[in-house]
């Protein structure tokens, strides 16, 4: 009888550590695989396909939405925005920040800064090959990726990427990728001779969306 | 002892039952995902490929992040009966470059130059293929992970005989994917060599004959 008691106990912990290890195992498989962040995934459809190019933006704040509505489903403690650029020398920036709102308001719940190596009102020196290997066209974009900010997107908030081009002469000769709207998931709109990006928490935006993003081409976890 | 046999009989069985149940799960975990947004919607056609090269892009920035090991076409045709390809290859570039870093074989049946028998119910269910009732054919899966930072290229082409000249493919009404398709007649651009570069002619029109990228 005793051993009958030994196999009893043995089978009794033998279920145990195979539920344990079972659930463990299958659980990772079962799941729709969530790629390792170490990957760099899209957290939105970006630009596909030939873009053109739209110049002059001297004095523009340049707004790109990415709607909640259009998020993929990974959760990322990071945003990176990569700008396109198609013409110019050099961008200057004045500022640049991301605003969030409630999915389908104007009313911003948070402002984050954007910055490009530290600085939120970096010029962008386009005619060096380290920025851009190739001078920027609209066959050619040049990507310029700005540095990561901790913004984690839900798809029940949208976000407004609002950048302000300095009144200049720069930048009345640059130029931004611009694809056709059904090539991405982000919209776009610009409003002249207006700085948008010092908008307070409670403060309403200036405008959605009513075209085809400018500059903005990808928005990624990395 | 007859009672230690009972439990290991038990034992055995109830592992038996476990691993059975939760390998179906890990089957079932392996149903096919989309890779990239692909057509949906009603179809177009467009026909008559003899002796044309069909590029289709699937490009990084469109990926949906999911990690898969293979990458599985799916080529949708209206019409025809049977379709002759010389060679079908995929070819990556880095995202926004024009350059090919990579040229992968993609086959049918085990083939790159496979004849596809439209015809055949077990290819085509609905023998009357048409826009209403496109046959979607499914590549053998490529062993290709899609990284967002590379643009990859599916290019096809079909042999020049008379067999292409009434095939027809499938292209969306609407401009709802995020594939794009162009092509390039009376060459064989299946032929480009790591270093080469993508030819032109990408406009960001909608895929021709290119319906779905899975994961399987």
């Amino acid at each position: 009888m005793k051993t009958v008691y030994k196999f009893a106990t043995m089978t009794v912990v033998m279920f145990v550590v195979m539920f344990f290890v079972s659930s463990f195992v299958f659980s990772q498989t079962a799941t729709t695989k969530e790629p390792p962040t170490t990957t760099t995934q899209n957290l939105i459809r970006g630009v596909i396909g030939a873009v053109s190019s739209d110049n002059s933006w001297s004095g523009y704040s340049v707004e790109n939405i990415l709607p909640g509505a259009a998020l993929f489903p990974i959760s990322s403690t990071t945003t990176v925005f990569y700008f396109g650029f198609t013409a110019g020398t050099t961008a200057d920036i004045s500022n640049m920040v991301v605003y969030t709102t409630a999915r389908g308001s104007l009313t911003v719940t948070a402002v984050t800064p954007v910055t490009l190596g530290g600085s939120s009102s970096p010029s962008i020196n386009l005619s060096n090959t380290t920025t851009c290997p190739l001078a920027p066209s609209a066959a050619h974009p040049c990507i310029v990726r700005f540095d990561p900010t901790t913004l984690t997107m839900t798809p029940s908030s949208d976000y407004y990427f609002m950048v302000y081009f300095t009144s200049d002469s720069n930048n009345s000769s640059i130029g931004g990728a611009e694809p056709s709207p059904a090539q991405t998931s982000i919209v776009g709109n610009y409003f002249g001779g207006t700085d948008y990006t010092r908008l307070k928490v409670g403060g309403v935006l200036p405008g959605a969306g009513n075209r085809a993003p400018n500059f903005l081409m990808y928005v990624m976890n990395n | 002892m007859k009672g230690i046999f009972k439990f290991a009989t038990l034992t055995l069985v109830t592992s038996a039952v476990l691993v059975l149940g939760f390998s179906q799960q890990a089957a079932a975990a392996a149903k096919p995902l989309n890779l990239v947004r692909g057509v949906v919607g009603p179809v177009a056609a467009n026909s008559s490929w003899a002796n044309y090269s069909v590029l289709n892009a699937i490009p990084g920035a469109g990926l949906i992040p999911i990690t898969s090991a293979n990458t599985v076409f799916y080529l949708g045709f209206t019409a025809g009966s049977t379709a002759d390809i010389s060679n079908m290859v995929l070819y990556t570039t880095a995202r926004g470059s024009l350059t090919i870093t990579a040229a992968t074989p993609v086959k049918l049946g085990g083939v790159s130059n496979p004849s596809i028998n439209l015809a055949s119910p077990s290819v085509c269910p609905i023998v009357e293929i048409s826009t209403f009732n496109p046959c979607s054919v499914r590549l053998d899966p490529v062993a290709v992970s899609l990284s967002a930072l590379n643009d990859y290229y599916l290019v096809v082409f079909f042999t020049n005989d008379s067999n292409n000249s009434t095939i027809g493919a499938t292209v969306p009404r609407f401009p709802l994917s995020s594939l794009n398709g162009w092509f390039i007649g009376g060459t064989d651009e299946t032929r480009i060599a790591v270093g080469g570069s993508i030819p032109a002619g990408n406009s960001g029109a909608q895929p021709y004959f290119l319906m779905y990228v899975m994961s399987n």
